[in-house]
């Protein structure tokens, strides 16, 4: 038993021996087939661990494309919206790391200078969260105790003939109270609110005559899958005066575009894959033809065809091993670049990536090596020993 | 039937043919174990193709060969393989040495694949064949001789019923011909059976017998 094991100790040790000479002497091949393989291993490493972290990653970003979450008072409500402090409780509720955002809305008619005009008190910090797309003409309002500025919007500025610096006199529509505001900004969304006022929330209930009322509120939450569906449900089961839902539209459209987007990436990895294939594929057919001689010499020695197999298969599974090992480090470094370009955010180093990179590299470089060593079995030692 | 069974080899009637060309023709020749023989004729006259069978690497359009008791004209190739391995020493006029591996584990390579690579036995080898001081060096740090030397130390290791040289010194110069020819004279009188592939007349005078090729067929058989 001893003299088995120290015979097949000898015989790991020559095959070692083989596999590392062959490697490492004349080795312009084997570095070109190492480099093939780090690239791609880079390529789908990184864009492995982007794919893993993009559902947050992208869902935050998504998050800069408007509110995706709306709450109102429940149908069968008595009174006027929704209570002030009961949104606050809810807001409170919900897990801060996934609310990017969110803003109070309370509505009324008011009279201006020139016209009638719809007011809306706002939170202008929340505000600016889920709406930073607006096109502002001079500054936002920066604190919610600021009640001498009102942000307006475009359509309604030129009717009232106002800009940025102009003042205005907001008067109650029962004409009970009334103030004097100072334009901050003219805002273009595109939308609805190209025709309202802005004002702060507090500024809003009093010329209103709505203390501590608002009427709805939207919301921007970071949510994959249903977790939106879910929030809102629980929402609506621990405060029944309520109604919260998912803005469907946007939620779905944030779905779609992460879809097309993992598929164009899966797309990019596949097609560096193939690529990979078929770089490694060129490099080991000139590998097996440059060492045809050699091949031969071993057949005709007695390597039986698994011995020829082996050998190859191991000094392919090396090369994929260091590529693959160097891809990985490159690719962590390509992941942050591109996360820095594209999120503006490092990219968190995953465990899986390890497995998927190495997986798919050797899967790509067993398919490259297919036809290559079928070639090296199939060497006639007569012909290639005699030059032929 | 006396002559089968103490031969090395044994070939009867053998023929090989390529499609509509005819390499060899009824093929007789029984070899001794112990003989030292050279088989000899002109280009084109199927010497290759005649040690191509003799050492396994090919088989026989007809006819039979026997090496050393066992009929290998009808082998599948992993058995010709075995066969190879196990009864063969090849020794090449190109030396086929594999260029990344130093003399002594070119040697060992053999081993490694016949049974297990012995570095006392592959030294022993090279010590030989006078290369046990080089015994660290590779192919391209070795004289033309020297690696013919390595290839006839790693024709032997295994102790194989024949050796088969073929050409063995068609790339060298007269000094290392005069040593690769020196040694191998030397090692049949130690009782190996040695076969000569040689085109060389004087080489051909060395050894025990002459068989001569022409045009595929037997010519003749010298002494």
């Amino acid at each position: 038993m001893a003299a088995i094991e120290s015979a097949r100790a000898l015989r790991a040790r020559m095959f070692l021996r083989l596999l590392y000479r062959a490697l490492t002497v004349r080795n312009g091949q084997v570095v070109v087939a190492v480099i093939s393989i780090m690239v791609g291993a880079a390529v789908v490493s990184a864009l492995a661990s982007l794919y893993l972290d993009i559902s947050a990653k992208m869902s935050q970003e998504m998050r800069t494309f408007g509110a995706n979450f709306f709450i109102g008072p429940a149908p069968t409500a008595a009174s006027r919206g929704i209570d002030l402090a009961t949104y606050r409780q809810l807001v409170g509720d919900l897990p801060p790391e996934k609310l990017v955002g969110e803003t109070p809305l309370l509505y009324g008619l008011v009279r201006l200078d020139l016209g009638n005009a719809v007011l809306v008190g706002v939170d202008f910090a929340g505000l600016r969260k889920i709406a930073p797309y607006w096109q502002v003409d001079g500054k936002w309002i920066g604190v919610d105790f600021d009640d001498r500025s009102c942000m307006v919007g475009r359509r309604l500025a030129e009717t009232m003939e106002l800009k940025p610096g102009s003042t205005v006199t907001v008067i109650s529509e029962d004409r009970s109270r009334q103030t004097r505001l100072q334009v901050k900004a003219v805002i273009d969304t595109g939308d609805s609110e190209d025709e309202q006022m802005f004002v702060t929330l507090g500024l809003a209930q009093r010329l209103l005559d709505l203390p501590g009322r608002i009427d709805v509120a939207t919301l921007s939450i970071v949510a994959q899958g249903g977790e939106a569906d879910h929030i809102a449900a629980r929402i609506n089961e621990h405060f029944p005066g309520i109604v919260a839902k998912p803005i469907r539209k946007i939620s779905e459209s944030d779905g779609q575009i992460l879809d097309k987007i993992e598929g164009l990436m899966a797309l990019v990895a596949a097609t560096i894959l193939v690529i990979t294939t078929l770089c490694v594929n060129a490099t080991l057919t000139a590998m097996v033809a440059r060492r045809a001689p050699e091949i031969g010499l071993q057949k005709a020695l007695g390597a039986a065809d698994r011995a020829i197999v082996g050998q190859f298969l191991s000094e392919t599974a090396v090369i994929c091993l260091v590529g693959a090992g160097l891809g990985l480090i490159l690719g962590f470094g390509l992941a942050q670049i591109l996360g820095q370009a594209v999120f503006s955010a490092w990219v968190t180093f995953r465990p899986a990536v390890l497995p998927l990179t190495t997986g798919l590299s050797l899967l790509a470089a067993l398919a490259a090596a297919a036809v290559p060593i079928r070639r090296a079995v199939r060497i006639v030692p007569a012909r290639v020993l005699k030059g032929e | 039937m006396d002559a089968i069974t103490t031969s090395v080899i044994e070939v009867a009637g053998l023929a090989k043919r390529f499609g509509t060309v005819t390499a060899l023709e009824n093929i007789n020749i029984s070899i001794r174990q112990g003989e030292f023989v050279a088989i000899m004729g002109p280009s084109g006259s199927g010497k290759t193709t005649l040690l191509n069978i003799l050492s396994c690497l090919d088989t026989p359009t007809e006819g039979k060969y026997i090496l050393d008791g066992i009929d290998s004209s009808s082998l599948t190739e992993q058995q010709r393989t075995v066969i190879r391995r196990e009864k063969i020493g090849l020794v090449f006029q190109q030396f086929h040495l594999i260029p990344y591996l130093t003399a002594l584990e070119n040697i060992m390579l053999a081993q490694h694949y016949h049974s297990m690579p012995l570095k006392d036995e592959a030294m022993a080898a090279l010590s030989r064949v006078g290369l046990d001081q080089r015994w660290n060096h590779l192919p391209s740090q070795l004289s033309g001789g020297e690696q013919q030397r390595v290839c006839i130390a790693r024709a032997l290791i295994n102790e194989p019923a024949i050796v088969l040289a073929d050409e063995p010194t068609g790339n060298l110069d007269e000094r290392n011909e005069d040593l690769v020819m020196d040694l191998l004279k030397q090692l049949n009188r130690e009782g190996r059976t040695i076969v000569l592939i040689t085109h060389n007349p004087d080489l051909g005078l060395l050894t025990d017998r002459i068989i001569r090729l022409s045009h595929g067929h037997l010519e003749d058989v010298l002494p």
